[in-house]
């Protein structure tokens, strides 16, 4: 082979190859990463209203609103609450499930398919599908109810102060524990057999075994699941919406539907940034705290 | 010997059952939405309720179509598919970069996974003012862009992943064959990445779809997707039931059926994102 | 011209110093081997001249351009990699072609190009499987393939065989080799096998902490080292070590063991020794250099000893039976079929004339 030129030196394109590989992901991240943060502090600074569209400096007017809105606070508590509620019974449903469906078993494979649809269907659609089964009259709910009970139930299920909770508390359930399902199993696939068969030796009872081995070494996915499902449940906006549409009046309205109301609704524009910068906040106040945690735990 | 063995089938007979009956249980709502979407109207609000439709009848979808909403599904379609092609194609090649040559470091790895965590609802507002400011309200590219760049954390942490599985010689080995580096990348990385791609894909596609609060403020008349058409047959007083059903049964029958193909790519992709960590 | 030229090459990663100025040049056609221990800085060399690392400092020279900056696809260069790195998702045939069609090679060379490579390391029926159904010799004829079909100027292999089991290292060593009296290229071999670098090399290059500890011949690295380091690594069993000292003894001089056993050293060595009279030494003792004496031999130069067997290793063609030798453990050669047992007493010829002597302060070989 003939050297009769020179090789080609590396070219600019060449060597920041790897800057515009990123370069186009990160022009699109800045669209919802650092464009509305801007905004959002800007805004909150300022006085626009429904009515008002002064937008001069009103120093913290907003933010001193914040902590007498007695209704975002409650949205805060309905928020907590869902959260509380829902987290652990879909942490615990999934590990039972999980544990059920870890050996081997004929057909096993189509029953995790089949478990999986739940997570795939929209929350609004999932959200619509319990509120006809909740239906007072022509809801399967009240119907198996009544069986039970002997006589007849026509329980409001989205309008009942008493039952809302349950009502929407039921549908989240049902759309995500799959999701935990499917997490955990992957965890308890990967346990070290060999320190389950010491165990069984050693004459470790099951519950023993399961604290003491088991769940250490799923924590860590565990970790992520709670941290991932926690986030959703803090934003949680579909099912209710579809639901009850945060009602009766504002008794399962979320922090993220009370934020809707305020900015779509009522076009109380300045406080509604204040509001989604209180959000962002609280928010990764808790992402930080819970990251720093499952970082120590590893 | 044979009380163990018995004992051992009667163990699996009640797994069998529990995981039977769990099943039954979480696939009934779905249940109930498929048949209600094939009622008639008496049917469905009779009482007390029946559990099969007397006569399956397809007229509830006829008046979809009929009336144009369900070119919903159409609309949900095009979004969906768009923003994940562009996503995993972006996403993709910025993991690439992170995962090779560890652009940016930490703090640029760091940053995009915290772009994840935005809560929607605290910068929808902002991101729907803009948009009128574009005049992208109610068009595809708005509502397109919008979902690659939601979805794109989540790509470029799950696929940058994937490719610092892949062994780094395959690549030196293609540079010193003669590729150049976008060569590299497409003919060694993606191939090798196959699966991921197409877990991730999934995920990304099905998010996409299934999603309300920004296609419920970005859109108007134009682009308007399957969720928030459901919403549209929400009364003050009552539902129309007939067609939530059936607008819901076509949003998501294609989902399913894309799950029922890449069943095997799902679970494995919900599974190593977290036990990668 | 020099096919490779280094010149004071510097690589950093991050804190770690792993090549500390080296400079080489290999002239055309030649087969070097570079190498040392884990982290001597071999690879990283090796990584360096490919293009897939960036040199810190110095240059790198490949037929007389500099090509520091110049990117791995334009070097003219072939490379062999450890674990093979094959495209699993294509067949043996498109694996070999990989690289003649990044380089658009027009489609009717390709084919003929392709079966030669194949035919000339003996793969060619394999040409329509896939990686994963081909055993771990087969991998890396098809990784050497591909390597041979790119008729490049430069041939890199980074441990090719260390993946495989010793049986087929020894067959691939020979193949190789082979490879390497067929194309008449200039190949840079990696390992961290003596045994390779001795049998496969026309000049090693032992490397040690990112340094040239010395380059040349096989066979003038082992009996002509120049460091203890050298001495020790070289050499299967390698080298034993026994403290000494220097001392004048019945006219000549003799090394003095810490047990007071004397060896005398033959008259041609002592006038390199003649300045070093009642010094500490170190003397180098390769297992063939001790052998049973035989009542017959009186070759000069031979010293005698009589030591109790402490171990006992047989080889099949040769039984090695470690010693004490003035405080320190050594290996001497005895015949295959020699039928000692351990604990006996036996006498030992050490070949003065062969030993190297070493000055225990720099490690530098005396003599």
């Amino acid at each position: 082979m003939a050297h009769a030129a020179a090789p080609r030196q590396a070219g600019f394109a060449d060597r920041n190859f790897k800057y515009f590989l990123v370069g186009p992901s990160i022009l699109v991240l800045l669209l919802i990463g650092i464009f509305p943060l801007v905004y959002l502090l800007v805004v909150s600074f300022q006085g626009i209203t429904m009515t008002e569209t002064d937008t001069g400096f009103v120093g913290l007017r907003n933010f001193a609103h914040l902590f007498h809105d007695q209704r975002l606070w409650e949205a805060l508590l309905h928020t907590v609450i869902f959260t509380a509620i829902a987290l652990p019974i879909e942490l615990v449903l999934g590990l039972a499930m999980a544990q059920l469906f870890l050996d081997r078993m004929p057909g096993r494979a189509v029953f995790v398919a089949l478990l999986v649809l739940p997570v795939v269907v929209s929350p609004i659609v999932s959200g619509a599908t319990w509120s006809l089964m909740f239906d007072n009259r022509f809801g399967p709910i009240n119907q198996i109810l009544g069986w039970i009970a002997g006589h007849e139930m026509p329980l409001l299920w989205t309008i009942n102060p008493h039952l809302v909770y349950p009502s929407i508390i039921a549908a989240e359930i049902w759309q995500w524990t799959p999701f935990m399902f499917l997490l955990l199993l992957a965890a308890l696939a990967n346990v070290d057999k060999s320190q389950l068969e010491a165990a069984a030796i050693d004459g470790a009872s099951y519950w023993r075994t399961f604290f003491k081995i088991v769940l250490p070494a799923i924590w860590p996915v565990m970790a992520v699941a709670i941290l991932i499902r926690g986030l959703d449940l803090f934003r949680l906006f579909d099912i209710i919406w579809a639901l009850t549409s945060g009602g009766p009046g504002t008794m399962t309205e979320t922090l993220s539907i009370f934020t809707y109301v305020k900015g779509f609704q009522q076009f109380e524009t300045s406080y509604t940034a204040a509001v989604a910068l209180l959000i962002i906040v609280l928010l990764s106040v808790v992402v930080f705290a819970a990251l720093r945690r499952v970082a120590l735990a590893r | 010997m044979n009380s163990l063995h018995a004992r051992r089938r009667l163990r699996l007979g009640l797994r069998l059952g529990a995981a039977a009956a769990i099943t039954l249980f979480f696939l009934f709502p779905v249940y109930w939405m498929f048949m209600i979407s094939l009622k008639t109207p008496d049917e469905i609000y009779s009482y007390p309720p029946k559990w099969v439709p007397g006569q399956f009848q397809v007229g509830n979808y006829g008046v979809l179509f009929k009336d144009g909403d369900a070119t919903a599904v159409w609309h949900s379609l095009l979004v969906a598919g768009g923003s994940t092609l562009i996503a995993m194609f972006l996403g993709t090649i910025c993991a690439y970069s992170l995962a090779r040559f560890k652009t940016g470091g930490e703090h640029l790895a760091n940053w995009i996974i915290s772009q994840r965590m935005v809560p929607p609802i605290a910068v929808v507002f902002p991101i729907f003012l803009l948009y009128v400011w574009f005049g992208w309200v109610d068009t595809y590219v708005g509502v397109i862009l919008l979902y690659t760049a939601f979805n794109l954390p989540y790509v470029i942490w799950m696929m940058r992943g994937y490719i610092l599985d892949i062994p780094a010689a395959l690549e030196e080995s293609a540079l010193v064959d003669g590729c150049t580096r976008w060569q590299v990348i497409w003919k060694v990385v993606f191939p090798m990445c196959r699966a991921g791609l197409f877990a991730t894909a999934i995920f990304t596609f099905v998010f996409a779809w299934n999603e309300f609060l920004f296609a419920l403020v970005l859109t108007r008349t134009e682009v308007v997707t399957y969720t928030v058409q459901v919403t549209h047959y929400f009364g003050g007083q009552s539902n129309f039931w007939a067609k939530i059903s059936a607008m819901s049964v076509l949003g998501t029958l294609p989902i399913f059926i894309v799950v029922a193909f890449m069943q095997r790519y799902l679970v494995r992709g919900i599974s190593l994102g977290a036990v990668k960590g | 011209m020099a096919d490779l030229k280094i010149t004071g090459l510097q690589k950093y990663y991050g804190p770690v110093h792993a090549v500390r100025g080296v400079d080489l040049e290999i002239p055309a056609g030649e087969f070097t081997v570079l190498v040392g221990q884990s982290g001597c800085g071999k690879s990283t060399l090796l990584r360096t001249v490919a293009g897939l690392e960036e040199a810190d400092g110095g240059t790198i020279e490949i037929a007389g351009e500099v090509v520091n900056h110049v990117l791995p696809r334009d070097r003219d260069i072939a490379m062999v990699f450890q674990n093979y790195a094959l495209y699993p998702y294509m067949t043996v045939f498109d694996n070999i072609a990989f690289g003649l069609r990044a380089r658009k090679t027009p489609k009717a060379e390709i084919e003929p190009k392709v079966r030669r490579a194949a035919q000339m390391l003996a793969i060619e029926p394999l040409l329509d499987r896939y990686p994963r159904q081909l055993s771990g010799g087969q991998l890396q004829r098809v990784a050497i393939g591909r390597t041979v079909v790119r008729n490049a100027r430069l041939y890199l292999f980074d441990e090719p065989l260390s993946n495989l089991d010793a049986q087929l290292r020894d067959e691939m060593r020979g193949e190789i080799k082979r490879l390497h009296q067929e194309l008449g290229k200039t190949m840079i071999y990696v390992t961290h096998d003596q045994i390779e670098a001795m049998t496969m090399a026309d000049r090693i290059v032992l490397l040690r902490e990112g340094k040239i500890e010395q380059a040349g011949a096989p066979l003038d690295l082992y009996e002509r080292p120049a460091t203890k380091y050298v001495a020790g690594f070289l050499g299967s069993p390698s080298m034993s070590f026994v403290p000494a000292r220097i001392v004048t003894d019945d006219g000549g001089l003799a090394v003095q063991l810490d047990d007071g056993v004397r060896l005398g050293v033959p008259a041609g060595r002592g006038e390199l020794l003649s300045k070093r009279r009642d010094q500490p030494i170190l003397m180098g003792v390769r297992p063939e250099h001790m052998n049973r004496a035989s009542s017959g031999d009186s070759r000069p130069g031979l010293a005698r000893h009589t030591a109790a067997i402490e171990l006992l290793q047989p080889t099949g063609s040769r039984t090695y039976a470690t010693f004490q030798l003035g405080g320190a453990q050594v290996v001497a050669e005895l015949q295959a079929h020699d039928v000692s047992q351990p604990g006996e007493r036996v006498e030992l010829a050490i070949d003065m004339n062969r030993v190297v002597l070493i000055d225990p302060a720099s490690e530098r070989v005396i003599a």
